[in-house]
């Protein structure tokens, strides 16, 4: 838990609360963690059951005699009771055996590592362009309040979070790739590409790996085929950036101490840069974190539009198949990086703002 | 701020350059490569012997079987069998293999090699590997000859040409976990370069393919899944694939005038089936199951629910399969009749509510019982129609306890290969234990005529006779009717030649036929 310094009992005494060591907070926040990923897994296991389905039939097919469909729900374990089978995929979990997708046939684990690189590179990407356009369009907006261009900045970030992320995608793909033909449709490279100038896999990054081994042509591809989708998932970062930012930054401003530092001279672009922005950040790193485990949701549909081989495609996919071990794998990772990240920013925070300790 | 405004542009200028870099680089190889598009996954199966779904586009580009069918000239292509005879009771089939054939991993086929396949197919027993039930055992006669025991009588030639778990592997190469790796040891034209979990599957020409590589062929094949029927759309209008496997009818309609796309209308061998329980009052009398089958609007049907792209079934096998025949009797829609029916059944008045189950997530099936349930609805016959998970359906109509069961079933059917017996034993062969004879129909006459018509050769005029025979016990009977045969929909790049649709091997384009002009 984060508590701001300045906290403060009337009379002027400082609030009862004790500064907790580094380590003990990081082991605490961990423990917890640990107690959310446990209530997170009941719960999607606990749904993943309910939902009428019969994983054993989807394993063998659309033809599957009763007979094979019986012999895979013992192979599957699936004529156990759930508390059983909740056991069996906690202690297989532990073992780093997260099961075996019901679609893909391939160990969850696996999938996961497959998938995953594409869903951050591109996620990676968004918040880029969203965090670089949002905070600068965020502080100009405050720094001219009711300006021209505080309307534009407070109707792009409005837009931002408003617009459904599949109608911005089809729409891009209708007037930037099929339109103007500026950009590619769908995919992470072209498939000629791939057979040209293939990209060896050493992180799964497409970007990387291909910056790595010098494959320029397949780097600039990447970058052709990224700048849709990312672009699509920026948008709302993208606006909540500026939004956030413009409200901490107009309460920022109206402090004496940027009133000071204005009157003794000091350049306006310094005054917001270093003064404003540094003291109004703390909330944009919450909500850039948090964004990050939104924007792994978002992807499901960006990437089931853009034919991106990611994670998100391969949830969408598992949802709609109920695939159970699948969504369990997703839903665990996605319980650890909210946990990790939230953790991440609240240290970050403890180091950038002097008012803000750790408890 | 001049500083990073310095920056901001350096790094626009990388990102332009790199672009540039990127496709100037496409065009570095004249590589001739087709695209095939599937809304589902490209390899829910990697493993040649378990096959049953999406798989069967890529798998018979990387493997072969014994025979293909071509069910339009109603014969047997010769591929890794160059001939077979069947014995007179249709239990021995032996077939000559073909000399010279090698697998993609450089080994030899022999007849070894085929017992070794089937068998682990049976031995493993997954997806559509109850096709190959009836054999009892395979001998190797010599190196290039393989004969099979059967243990009663099967179209074993039809079997042999099945789209699913017929493969031909090399035994050599045939670790499950070596196959799920995205690794095949077939001896088809194409082989896998590499794949991108089950969704995207690039294969190469395999040099060494036995019917060589003269003429114009494609170099690679990339099959991509493309979920998104809009984004499926936009790849064809746009050059960026050759093939797509399904489109709404919509997007068809929209596609018909597009220059760069070709549309493909075909016959399929799917149709939707009616399975009545027999088992249960009132639908265990006849009449009234046949009243029910009066009021379906056929025509209708097929107009709003499929837009005009399939047709009234006649019997229970779809039209452009062996065994579909116009003397076969067929229901239309006559309200009348179906009162005079109903009178004639004890049941003047109607008053009947029916539970009716059907599969959840089908437009086509949805509007289909609409337009049903209106017309039963003037008979004052109420259809409870559900939509209903496969799953949820199955555990009610195969529950123990007939009490639990739904009326009326409805499902889409279509065959493992080419054989309208599936379409009969499947659904209204006697089952103790009911699989997909979910009406619970049970006619010993019936069974008996099934039992004979196996032992005949495949699509002979005496089958053919038989089939037609077996269709009107059951219009008679009015066990189960089909209500429409689907058409395919194909969407297909302009440019594309070779291709020709074969309803026995759904959504498969046979890659080494085409070209592009």
């Amino acid at each position: 838990m984060l508590v701001r310094r300045s906290a403060r009992l009337p009379g002027g005494a400082p609030l009862q609360r004790e500064e907790t060591s580094l380590f003990t907070y990081i082991l605490r926040r961990l423990l917890v963690g640990l107690l959310s990923l446990v209530g997170a897994s009941m719960v999607a296991f606990m749904l993943t059951r309910i939902v009428p389905s019969d994983p054993a039939a989807m394993w063998m097919g659309p033809h599957a005699t009763p007979e094979q469909i019986e012999r895979t729900q013992v192979e599957l374990g699936l004529d156990q009771p759930i508390p059983v089978q909740y056991w069996r995929y906690i202690s297989g979990l532990l073992r780093g055996d997260w099961g075996t997708s019901i679609v893909t046939k391939h160990a969850v684990l696996r999938d996961l590592a497959t998938y995953l690189p594409a869903s951050i590179e591109l996620i990676i990407f968004g918040l880029l362009i969203g965090f670089s356009v949002g905070v600068p369009l965020g502080v100009l907006s405050a720094a001219k309040s009711d300006s021209a261009l505080d309307h534009v900045a407070r109707l792009v970030s409005i837009t931002g979070v408003a617009v459904p992320s599949f109608w911005l995608a089809m729409l891009l793909q209708l007037t930037l790739s099929k339109g103007a033909g500026l950009f590619p449709l769908t995919g992470r490279v072209d498939l000629l590409m791939e057979i040209t100038n293939p990209i060896h896999r050493i992180t799964g990054f497409a970007l990387l790996d291909s910056l790595f081994t010098g494959n320029f042509a397949a780097l600039g591809n990447a970058l052709w085929h990224i700048v849709l989708p990312a672009v699509t998932l920026a948008m709302y970062p993208l606006g909540l950036a500026t939004r956030m930012v413009r409200t901490t930054m107009l309460e920022v401003l109206s402090e004496d101490y940027i009133r000071t530092a204005r009157a003794s001279g000091i350049r306006e672009s310094r005054v917001l840069g270093k003064y404003a922005l540094r003291n109004a950040i703390g909330p944009v790193l919450t909500i850039m974190a948090l964004t990050f485990g939104y924007s792994l949701v978002s992807t499901f549909l960006i990437e089931s539009l853009f034919a991106w081989p990611g994670l998100g495609r391969y949830a969408a996919k598992a949802i709609v198949s109920v695939d159970y071990p699948a969504i369990m794998g997703v839903t665990m990772l996605v319980a650890v990086t909210y946990i990790v990240l939230n953790l991440l920013v609240d240290l970050a925070l403890a180091a950038l703002d002097p008012r803000v300790r750790l408890s | 701020m001049k500083r990073a405004s310095r920056l901001f542009l350096v790094q626009v200028l990388l990102v332009v350059l790199l672009g540039l870099l990127g496709v100037v680089g496409i065009g570095a190889e004249s590589l001739q490569v087709a695209v095939h598009l599937q809304a589902a996954e490209v390899v829910p199966y990697w493993d040649p012997s378990d096959g049953a779904s999406g798989e069967i586009a890529l798998m018979n580009n990387l493997y072969e079987t014994l025979l293909r069918y071509d069910p339009n000239t109603n014969e047997f292509v010769p591929l890794l069998a160059t001939s077979y005879e069947q014995s007179e009771d249709a239990k021995t089939w032996t077939f000559s293999i073909r000399r010279g054939v090698k697998f993609h991993t450089g080994n030899l086929l022999d007849a070894q090699a085929v017992k070794a396949s089937i068998e682990r197919t049976l031995e493993r027993d997954r997806g559509s590997a109850y096709i190959w039930y009836p054999v009892e055992s395979i001998e190797v006669v010599d190196d290039y000859t393989v004969r099979f025991h059967l243990s009663q009588p099967a179209p074993l030639d039809l079997i042999a040409a099945a789209g699913y778990c017929a493969y031909i592997f090399d035994p050599a190469f045939s670790d499950h976990d070596w196959f799920i790796a995205g690794n095949d040891s077939g001896t088809g034209p194409y082989t896998v370069e590499s794949s991108e979990g089950s969704e995207k599957v690039i294969t190469k020409k395999f040099d060494d393919y036995w019917m060589g590589w003269e003429g114009n062929h494609f170099d690679r094949v990339a099959f991509q899944t493309i979920p998104e029927a809009s984004t499926r759309r936009l790849m064809l209008e746009a050059g960026k694939a050759d093939f797509c496997e399904s489109l709404p009818p919509t997007d068809i309609e929209a596609l018909m005038t597009h220059p760069n796309v070709s549309i493909e209308v075909n016959p399929s061998f799917q149709n939707l089936v009616v399975l009545y329980n027999n088992q249960r009052a009132p639908l265990d009398n006849a009449l009234v199951r046949q009243a029910l089958s009066y009021l379906i609007p056929y025509d209708d049907v097929v107009d709003v629910a499929l837009g005009g792209y399939g047709r009234a079934s006649r019997g229970v096998v779809p039209y452009g399969l062996w065994g579909y025949s116009d003397r076969v009797e067929q229901f239309s829609y006559s309200p009348t009749v179906a009162q005079a029916l109903l009178a004639q059944a004890g049941y003047p008045n109607g008053g009947f509510k029916f539970l009716l189950t059907y599969p959840a997530g089908y437009e086509d099936i949805r509007k289909t019982v609409e337009l049903w349930k209106a017309s039963c609805a003037e008979l004052d016959i109420e259809l409870d129609a559900r939509a209903m998970p496969t799953a949820e359906r199955n555990a009610i109509a195969r529950s123990p306890d007939p009490e639990k069961r739904q009326d009326i079933y409805l499902l889409y059917w279509w065959p493992d290969y080419a054989n309208p017996d599936s379409f009969l034993s499947g659904m209204f062969y006697t089952q103790e234990r009911p699989a997909y004879n979910l009406g619970y129909y049970s006619n010993p006459d019936f069974d008996a005529l099934v039992d004979v018509a196996t032992t005949l050769p495949s699509a002979s005029s005496g089958a053919i006779a038989m089939m037609v025979e077996l269709q009107n016990i059951l219009q008679r009977d009015a066990a189960g009717i089909a209500v429409w045969d689907m058409e395919y929909l194909r969407a297909r790049s302009a440019s594309l030649r070779g291709y020709n649709d074969n309803a026995a091997y759904p959504n498969v384009v046979f890659w080494y036929d085409c070209y592009r002009e």
